[in-house]
């Protein structure tokens, strides 16, 4: 019935003057590309552009081959540690500024400034600090007598290191917008249970994890489902660091992609490996909003 | 007793605040130190994060190597543009949609979801092709219309909350006056949700301003934006990191005081969605 009368207010010329030119817009550039991808990826293309149908070869091969496993096992890793991270310091982060003192309003919007820097200059600011000779954390971690020489640790040129290394910058980029949501959710916890906890006598770790933390799950998984998207879309960061070396050890998803579309032109390849890549991003949205907002809904 | 110990724990608190504040902090901080080194200071070894002088010769160095004020208009021009072409149409087709009957938009809503989580990477070949079949390539037009495409889900996603908290009777009511309906929304609507409106620019803005991939895509000499440019000193010798770390700072100034003015705005568009669930 709502629906019958809200169409009153808005005729149908005006919805679609109002809808159409945001959509032609999405049409060209996010729509076709997106199906534009989906065919192409059971094409092959040789040098002259000439396609010819495959079939599911290009699948078989994104899931019989390292040249896709590798990345997406790496973008898993990348993802567990960068947003495992993040959501802990965000959570002790959140807590800590949660306190009101004369002068936190500044601290806790100077703590935010990294929000909106480019990842593009996180990474270079980054590659310059992880540096082997002449990087400062190296330098300081010598001071502090935890490595014997500078080149001990080599951050970004050893294969065991540089994913870990590119999660850096991420967690340094995006700790702050953590603590953002988590403080937004504390400051919605009624204070009346929190005093009701303190006079059963919780302290204050169980009135942390067993009064703060649950009620605000639903911010948190918010928040995580964001980050999980966005470290699974990850590219500037790695790119600027390590460009998916040494020896692919840190490529993740989007770089492979973009690398088989532009360095070996395998259009078909690529947009097989997006369509899956986009297949498990939607899927996985959709069971985590679904599980998110139903039980809220009862 | 007990009022001295709470006042015990809040300096405790607030050092240990200011602590990671600055540890936070760090990185950016070195940022700015490097940039103010001498060029052959900021690759010495061993490394020292204060400059033993300070020098502008970092400065100097980018803008003799490259374009970079070209590189910072292009940037600019691309960013506000493209903000100002994706707010309105978000702003516009996201009204439609709020006003459109639950069924509608719920169906849309997801759809624009969806397109908001779309990896740039993977729909890149076909923009790269649209663009260069219309001629456009390494033009600031193709950047701004892509950019504006792939913000409009954005915009959408965050307009439609903030026209979910204006009650319909208000539309209603101007729409039995006799108002039309884009009168109804420019006059009534719109200066109710200019926080909205704010949110979704600075976002959109600072997404566009801080955009690599698409640039790095679509340019190459005339319309190559500063992100692109910074990039390229990493190909090149470490001599170079200097002027890079100059280039950054140069680019990331802006963004930090404008984020720190309009923190209000950029802090509900974050938790917007969050905190109504």
């Amino acid at each position: 019935m709502e629906g019958d009368f809200t169409m009153g207010i808005i005729s149908r010329k005006t919805l679609i003057m109002f809808f159409l030119p945001g959509c032609i817009f999405m049409g060209i550039f996010l729509i076709y590309p997106i199906l534009k991808m989906a065919i192409d990826s059971f094409y092959t293309f040789d040098l002259t552009g000439a396609s010819s149908f495959v079939g599911f070869d290009n699948y078989i091969k994104a899931f019989t081959t390292a040249s896709f496993l590798t990345p997406l096992v790496n973008t898993l890793v990348y993802i567990i540690i960068a947003v495992a991270v993040e959501l802990c310091i965000g959570l002790i982060m959140a807590l800590l500024f949660e306190h009101q003192y004369k002068g936190n309003k500044i601290i806790r919007s100077l703590i935010l400034t990294p929000l909106m820097i480019a990842p593009l200059v996180a990474g270079l600011v980054w590659k310059l600090m992880l540096s082997a000779q002449f990087g400062i954390v190296n330098q300081i971690l010598k001071d502090l007598h935890i490595i014997e020489d500078t080149n001990s640790i080599l951050w970004l040129a050893d294969r065991k290191w540089a994913l870990l290394s590119c999660t850096f910058a991420d967690i340094w980029l995006t700790t702050p917008f953590m603590m953002l949501m988590i403080l937004a959710g504390l400051q919605g916890v009624d204070s009346s249970m929190i005093e009701a906890a303190k006079i059963d006598g919780a302290n204050k770790l169980q009135q942390i994890f067993l009064v703060k933390v649950p009620n605000i799950k639903p911010v948190l998984l918010t928040a995580l489902s964001i980050r999980i998207i966005d470290a699974a879309r990850t590219f500037d960061i790695i790119w600027a660091m390590t460009q998916g070396g040494p020896n692919n050890s840190s490529e993740v998803i989007s770089v492979v992609i973009y690398r088989t579309l532009t360095r070996y032109n395998q259009v078909g390849y690529a947009s097989a490996m997006a369509v899956v890549f986009v297949i498990i991003l939607i899927v996985f949205t959709l069971v985590f909003m679904q599980s998110l907002w139903n039980p809220k809904k009862e | 007793m007990t009022h001295l110990r709470e006042e015990m724990g809040r300096r405790i608190v607030i050092v240990i605040s200011l602590i990671v504040t600055l540890f936070w902090l760090f990185p950016y901080l070195y940022l700015i130190s490097s940039s103010f080194k001498p060029g052959s200071q900021v690759i010495s070894i061993p490394a020292k994060f204060f400059p033993t002088q300070l020098s502008i010769e970092n400065f100097s160095d980018l803008f003799v190597r490259v374009p970079a004020f070209k590189y910072m208009a292009n940037s600019f021009i691309c960013a506000v543009a493209s903000t100002i072409i994706a707010v309105i149409l978000g702003a516009l087709a996201s009204y439609a949609i709020s006003r459109s009957g639950a069924k509608l938009s719920g169906l849309l809503v997801v759809l624009v979801l969806c397109l908001k989580m779309i990896p740039t990477s993977s729909i890149a070949v076909p923009i790269y092709n649209i663009i260069t079949n219309m001629g456009l390539y390494d033009t600031r037009f193709a950047l701004i219309i892509v950019y504006a495409a792939i913000n409009i889900p954005f915009v959408m996603w965050t307009m439609i909350s903030f026209y979910k908290g204006i009650p319909m009777t208000l539309d209603e009511a101007a729409c039995v006056d006799g108002a039309s309906n884009f009168y109804t929304f420019r006059k009534i609507i719109l200066p109710i949700c200019m926080p909205g409106i704010a949110t979704a620019s600075i976002f959109t803005l600072f997404l566009a301003w801080n955009d690599f991939l698409i640039a790095l895509l679509l340019t190459s000499t005339n319309a190559k934006t500063f992100t692109v440019g910074l990039s390229e000193f990493l190909s090149a010798y470490s001599m170079d990191l200097g002027p890079m770390c100059a280039g950054a700072f140069i680019f990331s100034f802006p963004v930090m005081i404008l984020a720190m003015f309009a923190q209000k705005y950029i802090v509900k568009g974050m938790t917007a969605g969050a905190v109504k669930g």
